[in-house]
């Protein structure tokens, strides 16, 4: 639990909340002045304030339940989709410092803008791009490694990154 | 592309409609750009790949780095997907997004899925958007924030606790009910520009807005999680 922390307030009942799900490790509850009836956030009991610190299980337990609240209020509500978002670190608009995911309702026209402008990179842009992250991903342990029978690469850093050093964290704690 | 006439889409549907599962997965595979990038037959830029699935950096990106992840079995909308993919999928997406913020130095990432056309979804191939980002990059998400009426959140979570099934772990807590400040009368929802893709720079804003009560409840006993064979015709009527 952490101080100030709306979301481990309402996992320890000091704040009011419409759950729709709950079990030893994760909640989802109702947006009380949401997007719209069924904007839902799911997240991790255990305090994490970003998803980079949330155990691999865990997330995929989380996304699979935002799944699982996603199929439900399509069932249960006159709506055209869903949006599954997350936002890492206050640059991405995260706005509560604990890992939260949002499962949002959506209709035609309606007020919620999930999308931008599609870019123009040149080729060399691209491959930039493309090198810099092909670098990064092939030096981390991935979890379909072992599958396609690849080589097991060493682990560098661990899937957890500590508070101290990592600069989303730091500007989420300054939150309020 | 070529416009197809009344005649030909209605052919198609046709077509559509007589094709065993197994053909219409072929017919899926073989008219969707990402099933054919997943098989090589059409080149990308690919960051990442294992047995199960694929990602590669969207060509006309939000933001340099964008990736797009998705499974190599095609699968038009999420509930289609199997939970053990889905979750490894998912995990993936979150070391993708270790892996940009350390790559391009970026300050923060957004995971995104589209299901439905209202929500963005523009592929027939269900994927997951990892987008890098940075302070003033144009990139404008908005989620506005309104007041809704309580009681009908209160039907509706104890409805959505009953389909999740949570009805009885739950059914012994106490019944929470938020306060509600005094309520104006509710107004007419402005009319609302249509959605375009052109962002306004600056931080997600969160705006104040007041709707109509609206009931909630409705059976929608038809309403399938999309990719039935008249969607599929339509957008390969406009996309083929």
């Amino acid at each position: 639990m952490a101080d100030n922390c709306i979301l481990c307030g309402i996992v320890d009942g000091a704040i009011p909340s419409k759950k729709v799900y709950e079990d030893d490790e994760i909640m989802a509850v109702l947006d009380l002045n949401g997007a719209a009836p069924g904007h839902t956030f799911v997240f991790p009991k255990k305090h994490h304030t970003i998803i980079e610190q949330v155990p691999n299980a865990l997330v995929g337990k989380l996304f699979a339940m935002a799944n699982k609240v996603s199929t439900s209020i399509f069932e249960s509500l006159d709506i055209q989709g869903t949006n599954i978002f997350l936002a890492n670190g206050i640059t991405a608009g995260q706005l509560v410092p604990h890992a939260m995911l949002q499962v949002i309702p959506r209709r035609e026209g309606d007020n919620v803008k999930l999308s931008w402008e599609p870019r123009q990179l040149t080729e060399e842009e691209m491959s930039t791009v493309e090198l810099k992250v092909k670098e990064v991903v092939d030096s981390m342990p991935l979890p379909g490694a072992a599958q396609s029978g690849q080589k097991q690469k060493p682990k560098s850093g661990g899937e957890v990154i500590a508070d101290e050093e990592n600069y989303l964290v730091n500007q989420l704690k300054r939150i309020p | 592309m070529e416009q197809q006439s009344p005649q030909d889409i209605e052919a198609l549907k046709e077509k559509l409609k007589s094709m065993s599962p197994e053909e219409l997965k072929e017919f899926q595979k073989k008219h969707c750009i990402f099933c054919q990038i997943v098989s090589k037959k059409v080149s990308a830029k690919v960051v990442y790949e294992d047995a199960k699935s694929l990602a590669i950096l969207d060509i006309n990106p939000a933001n340099p780095g964008h990736i797009l992840l998705m499974l190599r079995e095609h699968y038009t909308v999420m509930p289609q997907v199997p939970e053990e993919d889905l979750k490894g999928l998912f995990v993936t997406a979150k070391l993708l997004s270790n892996a940009l913020l350390r790559a391009l130095e970026v300050k923060g990432t957004n995971i995104l899925v589209a299901n439905g056309p209202a929500a963005g979804q523009k592929a027939q191939h269900f994927m997951i958007h990892v987008i890098p980002r940075s302070e003033g990059d144009g990139i404008s998400f908005v989620i506005p924030q309104q007041e809704l009426n309580q009681k009908q959140l209160d039907a509706l979570a104890e409805r959505l606790r009953e389909r999740m099934g949570t009805r009885e772990a739950l059914a012994s807590q106490k019944q929470v009910y938020v306060p509600q400040k005094k309520k104006e009368e509710a107004k007419p929802a402005a009319a609302e520009p249509p959605l375009d893709d052109k962002p306004v720079a600056g931080p997600p804003e969160r705006q104040q807005e007041e709707k109509p009560e609206e009931g909630i409840l409705e059976d929608t006993g038809q309403k399938k999680g999309g990719g039935n064979l008249d969607d599929i015709a339509d957008f390969l009527a406009k996309n083929g």
